[in-house]
């Protein structure tokens, strides 16, 4: 009998103002007229409250997209979850600010681009940088819980220290420092992303010193890329054994990518309980626990740690959700991973905006190196 | 950071709340929760922003009497450090 999932994803509204070239979100975006409405969207939260579940976490593309957004915190409040808002900001005054917290937001969580504007700017394909900065002063004044986030790779590691100091003048509790996951938009824009073995050892020095020198007021979660570690990462935590994501349009899924998977259908809460999706339906069913497991997983001691990897990418690097995830270094596929971070080994040089150039300069030149996230329709 | 001062008033962290039923409370905090049964419990219902740690520490020792008020200070001590360092608890 499985446990009651403990935290739910809910990815609003797929629309958003910026285009970052990292964002995980599936090419195929859920349209606008798909979305659930208020009223779905809490009825979900109250299923939630009754499952025992403790947090949703507010995404998408850009939660704030969505007119309704204070309606929804409130509505996961009042079902006795804690409410946590993923961010750009764009779309977030003070007024609206306050408006959040008076409904019960509990933690919100804004990611940052770079430490420099042009930067900053280029990746996300949109001016955003100089509106988050004055946000976070705006969040400030109020007695939530604030995260940064920093979204790191082969572009903008090179000055992460500079990034955690500029991040330490926003006084949050909390930094993630989030190596980027290769899926969506990201794995389309791979070659321009995957940093260089010698980009990641000083990373892990500069973020090890700066754990030591902020114990106590700014807390660092940061993560190994898997492409670089040994073990693939515990991909939520196991397929349907914590967390449950519903997409803009109703379909719960066991993870971001999961739409990806060929021969699984995903349920909609329009049809179904979230309870009966969580234990009855095939989708969740799939990969939970270990009887669909291959060798090397299924005698492998580390099964019930990181539980063969993630299955997206596994289909996605190797064409197959039933093999072992490539990243991890005793896979058969692995070579797959191998040969990608020779590649981003072999072409030290990295590609990146002259000094001093503008913005728009900086759109000319990033439209060789990358795609931008585009919005559905 | 050093440790709280007898002075100082504990209290929990910005966003951070308790939740979960009463026989079941829980911590709620950015990245997940904690269970708090027991003394821990015990402690951290009296980090309410107003008991100075010297007070809190006086409580439980009262409370606990026959334990050693030495360890029950050292204890308190290491438990609320390492909240503080996860940013669950502020003093």
């Amino acid at each position: 009998m499985v446990s009651n999932p403990l935290a739910l994803i809910a990815e609003v509204t797929h629309r958003c103002p910026l285009h970052c070239v990292y964002c995980s979100n599936p090419m195929q975006l859920a349209g606008t007229a798909s979305e659930l409405s208020t009223a779905e969207w809490t009825s979900v939260f109250q299923q939630c409250g009754k499952l025992g579940m403790l947090h949703a976490h507010f995404t998408g593309g850009e939660p704030l997209a969505r007119t309704d957004l204070t309606e929804l915190i409130a509505a996961a409040r009042a079902a006795g979850l804690y409410t946590n808002l993923i961010t750009s900001g764009i779309g977030l005054n003070e007024q609206r600010l306050q408006a959040l917290v008076d409904a019960g937001l509990d933690h919100i969580q804004i990611s940052f681009q770079d430490s420099r504007e042009e930067a900053a700017n280029w990746i996300a394909g949109a001016k955003a940088h100089a509106h988050k900065i004055e946000l976070s002063r705006a969040i400030r004044k109020h007695k939530i819980a604030f995260t940064v986030n920093l979204v790191v790779h082969r572009q903008n590691l090179d000055h992460l220290e500079e990034m955690i100091a500029f991040i330490e003048q926003l006084n949050p509790e909390r930094v993630e420092i989030a190596h980027t996951q290769y899926y969506g938009w990201a794995l389309a824009n791979r070659s321009a992303l995957l940093p260089t073995h010698a980009q990641l050892e000083k990373a892990v020095a500069i973020v090890a010193d700066a754990e030591k020198r902020l114990a106590g007021r700014i807390r660092i979660d940061s993560v190994v890329p898997d492409y670089y570690a040994k073990y693939p990462k515990a991909c939520m935590g196991g397929w349907g054994q914590k967390l449950m994501l519903i997409n803009p349009a109703g379909r719960v899924l066991p993870c971001h990518a999961a739409e990806v998977l060929p021969g699984l259908s995903f349920e909609n809460v329009r049809e179904k309980s979230l309870e009966w999706i969580w234990r009855e339906s095939s989708s969740f069913q799939r990969f939970r626990g270990e009887d669909w497991m291959p060798e090397p997983c299924r005698s492998c001691e580390r099964r019930t740690e990181d539980f063969g990897g993630c299955r997206c990418q596994a289909f996605l690097l190797a064409g197959n959700d039933m093999v072992t995830d490539p990243a991890c270094s005793l896979a058969p596929a692995h070579s797959i991973v191998e040969s990608a971070v020779r590649e981003a080994n072999a072409d030290a040089e990295v590609a990146r905006p002259a000094t001093g150039s503008s913005f728009v300069q900086l759109q000319k030149l990033s439209a060789d190196l990358w795609s931008y996230r585009t919005n559905p329709e | 950071m050093a440790p709280p001062s007898d002075a100082s008033q504990p209290r929990l962290a910005a966003g951070c709340r308790w939740g979960g039923t009463e026989e079941d409370r829980v911590i709620l905090f950015p990245e997940g929760a904690i269970k708090l049964q027991g003394t821990g419990r015990q402690v951290l219902e009296r980090c309410d922003g107003t008991r100075t740690f010297g007070e809190i520490i006086g409580e439980l020792q009262k409370q606990f009497g026959q334990a050693d008020p030495a360890k029950i200070r050292a204890d308190i001590t290491a438990f609320l450090e390492q909240l503080q360092k996860k940013r669950i608890v502020d003093y």
